[in-house]
């Protein structure tokens, strides 16, 4: 079995440099840790600062998120709008201008060229190239969509996502006077990015896989979509609250952020009750045990972390003593693998082996990755939040020193250089497998159900 | 669950929160002003911020909380090292760090002047008392009254020692807390540190003070006295 539109091939290189990006990313992550955990000598600091390398690996994590939805939304819109896309090729001039971009962004990083700005270090001119090949893709898939005259639930989601997440990138580029305005609109782009514009287009894309491998009705999958959809946006929006109690905005931040952000979960529960609606319905001789094992995974994850670290990092109470320490970190790194990380992998496991023309695959590594990454993850997540509480405790409570705190958290950064290496050893056995998807063998096969 | 009240929960919670966040964010503005202090923004502030961006310091530092954590906050490093304190970690950031380092930059000597500014304006944000840590060190208004009115204290007010030592609870955390410095150092070894700090401690890092002969004598009698 191929796949039923042509165009739909342009989606692979998208995966294939995801999957790369994904792999650097993690490199450069363990060197992070290693940062924290023993000293790096004074030269080497001068010419290479963490600095840097911390942002190449959260610019790695953006571009490679990012290039992972563009791609999946290349894959998903000429079968959901049942046409061709409109422009192959402009699909493979945005993908070379954004890697274009991205590597430039990174080189420019090692030599000083940065804006400055944690997570949106990207500088003028290249910034104004994202937007450029943002307005590529919007072009592309909206006349796609257009020219179809094949209106959806899913597709509309998905693109007004698309339009609210180039939307929001707008904002990272005016230079702001003012400290507090700075930071207040820098979370219009990341907060309302992960906790709106990609939760939106997040949705749209599961919701179109699930349709397609469970024999769930379209009717009752897109009703779902309304009400989930309803309630992200709902505590999402005025949930960006939760990152305005200590940078100089009113008091009644710590009311409209603490609220809306305990109600964050809310959605998330649902989601997860969703996916157990889903498994119970699907078909017997449907394949894809791997895909379920991913959507479930995600499903749980995404609750523990986004939800339930969330949960308790927002609460203004314990974000006073918490707030931009190592428990955030705790909080990011679940929360991304939870939502996005698992999602981007689910997708690429739904649209490689058909682009590859596998109608079955062998999924015994497949499933091996996601239990490595999954475990190895949640440990890095523990160690990072044993590394907090102690920083919080030490530091924030105790007042006795950065410096204090940061000596008693040597040794955790020591496991999570370990741990960072054992992640590694699973993106590489998952990328290894994504590249190399075999055929079921005889045996392994019809044990789907 | 109909069609009706599917679209309606989406419609309505996205609406409603979305006006509500606009609503909260037009009366944010009318605030921030006071709360920052925005008549203080003054230019050399931001030219500071520009510095504080172009060397990328956010990446290790946060700052109101935010950025990375690799190196402490500095929303109140004014308070913790004052204007020479943190130009002095700036300029020689090896002399300072122990096992986690800080890179050399080539910053100008008008960048530091200008991001000093800066970090002062930043200190001055009204946080809701955020970092916990910090707030011991709040400049406190009437000081130099509580130390009573010798010239000596005066004068240690005045010329900015409280940048980097601390006495009864106050000041900055750079240098030696001074607290009972008289029942340690002898007179004459705090007047020599006063003319000439490198004399007594040839690799420290206090500048010299520019204090008068007469002026001197009245810092180092005051301290001398503090037991």
């Amino acid at each position: 079995m191929s796949v039923p539109y042509r165009t739909q091939r342009v989606a692979y290189p998208y995966f294939v440099i995801a999957l790369l990006l994904f792999v650097l990313q993690v490199v450069v992550g363990i060197w992070l840790a290693l940062s924290y955990a023993v000293t790096i000598p004074q030269w080497l600091v001068d010419v290479l600062p963490f600095s840097t390398t911390r942002a190449i690996h959260t610019n790695l994590l953006v571009l490679w998120i990012l290039l992972g939805f563009m791609g999946t939304t290349y894959y998903m819109i000429p079968e959901e709008s049942e046409r061709e896309l409109y422009s192959p090729k402009l699909a493979y001039a945005q993908l070379a201008l954004l890697t274009g971009v991205g590597v430039t962004a990174i080189v420019g990083f090692i030599f000083g060229w940065t804006k400055g700005k944690p997570l949106l270090e990207i500088p003028f001119p290249l910034d104004w190239l994202i937007v450029v090949g943002a307005l590529i893709f919007l072009f592309n898939v909206g006349i796609t969509i257009i020219q179809a005259r094949r209106w959806t639930v899913i597709q509309g989601s998905l693109f007004g996502g698309l339009v609210f997440l180039a939307a929001m990138y707008l904002f990272n580029l005016p230079f702001y006077n003012n400290l507090t305005i700075d930071w207040y609109y820098w979370w219009w782009v990341i907060h309302l990015w992960v906790e709106g514009a990609w939760e939106l287009i997040a949705a749209a894309l599961t919701a179109w896989i699930l349709i397609k491998i469970t024999s769930v009705p379209r009717e009752t999958v897109e009703k779902w979509l309304y009400v989930e959809l309803g309630l992200f946006l709902f505590t999402g929006i005025t949930g960006t609250g939760h990152h305005y109690y200590w940078l100089g905005a009113p008091k009644y931040w710590l009311w409209f952020g603490g609220v809306f952000s305990a109600l964050e979960p809310l959605p998330i529960l649902l989601m997860v009750m969703d996916a157990g609606h889903y498994v119970r319905n699907r078909r017997m001789e449907i394949k894809g045990k791997l895909i379920f094992t991913l959507a479930t995974g995600m499903a749980i994850l995404h609750l523990i972390g986004a939800g339930f670290w969330g949960f308790l990092h927002t609460l203004p109470q314990i974000n006073y003593y918490t707030h931009g320490s190592q428990v955030t970190v705790a909080h990011g790194h679940i929360a991304f693998f939870g939502a996005y990380v698992l999602l981007n992998l689910m997708f690429f496991y739904y649209a490689m082996p058909k682009l590859k023309g596998l109608e079955e695959f062998d999924e015994r590594r497949g499933t091996l990755a996601f239990w490595w990454l999954s475990i190895t993850m949640m440990l890095m997540t523990l160690a990072f939040s044993v590394a907090g509480v102690l920083q919080t405790y030490i530091e924030r409570v105790m007042g006795m020193g950065y410096m204090t705190a940061q000596a008693q958290m040597r040794f955790w950064f020591a496991i999570l250089v370990v741990l960072g290496i054992v992640l590694l050893g699973g993106v590489v056995l998952t990328v290894v497998d994504l590249l190399t998807l075999r055929p079921a063998p005889a045996g392994v096969k019809s044990k789907t159900g | 669950m109909s069609w009706k009240t599917a679209k309606i929960i989406f419609y309505a919670g996205t609406l409603v929160s979305l006006v509500l966040f606009l609503w909260l964010t037009v009366d944010t503005h009318r605030q921030v002003a006071s709360l920052t202090h925005a008549d203080q923004l003054g230019p050399e502030v931001i030219a500071g911020k520009v510095v504080w961006h172009k060397y990328n310091c956010n990446d290790c530092h946060t700052i109101l909380g935010f950025g990375s954590y690799y190196a402490p906050d500095m929303t109140k490093a004014y308070w913790r090292l004052g204007a020479e304190g943190i130009k002095a970690v700036v300029r020689n950031p090896e002399k300072f760090t122990t096992w986690r380092k800080m890179p050399r930059i080539p910053i100008t000597d008008n960048e530091l002047e200008n991001l000093v500014a800066f970090l002062k304006w930043t200190s001055e944000i009204d946080t809701n008392e955020w970092p916990p840590q910090d707030q011991k060190l709040r400049p406190v208004a009437g000081r130099a009254v509580k130390l009573g009115l010798s010239p000596g204290a005066a004068l240690f007010q005045e010329k900015g020692c409280f940048a980097c030592h601390r006495l009864n609870e106050t000041g900055g955390l750079l240098g030696p807390d001074l607290t009972r410095v008289g029942s340690r150092v002898p007179y004459e070894t705090i007047e020599k540190v006063l003319t000439d700090p490198r004399s007594v401690k040839p690799d420290g890092i206090m500048p010299p003070t520019a204090l008068s002969h007469e002026e001197t004598k009245a810092v180092a009698g005051f301290l001398a006295e503090m037991k």
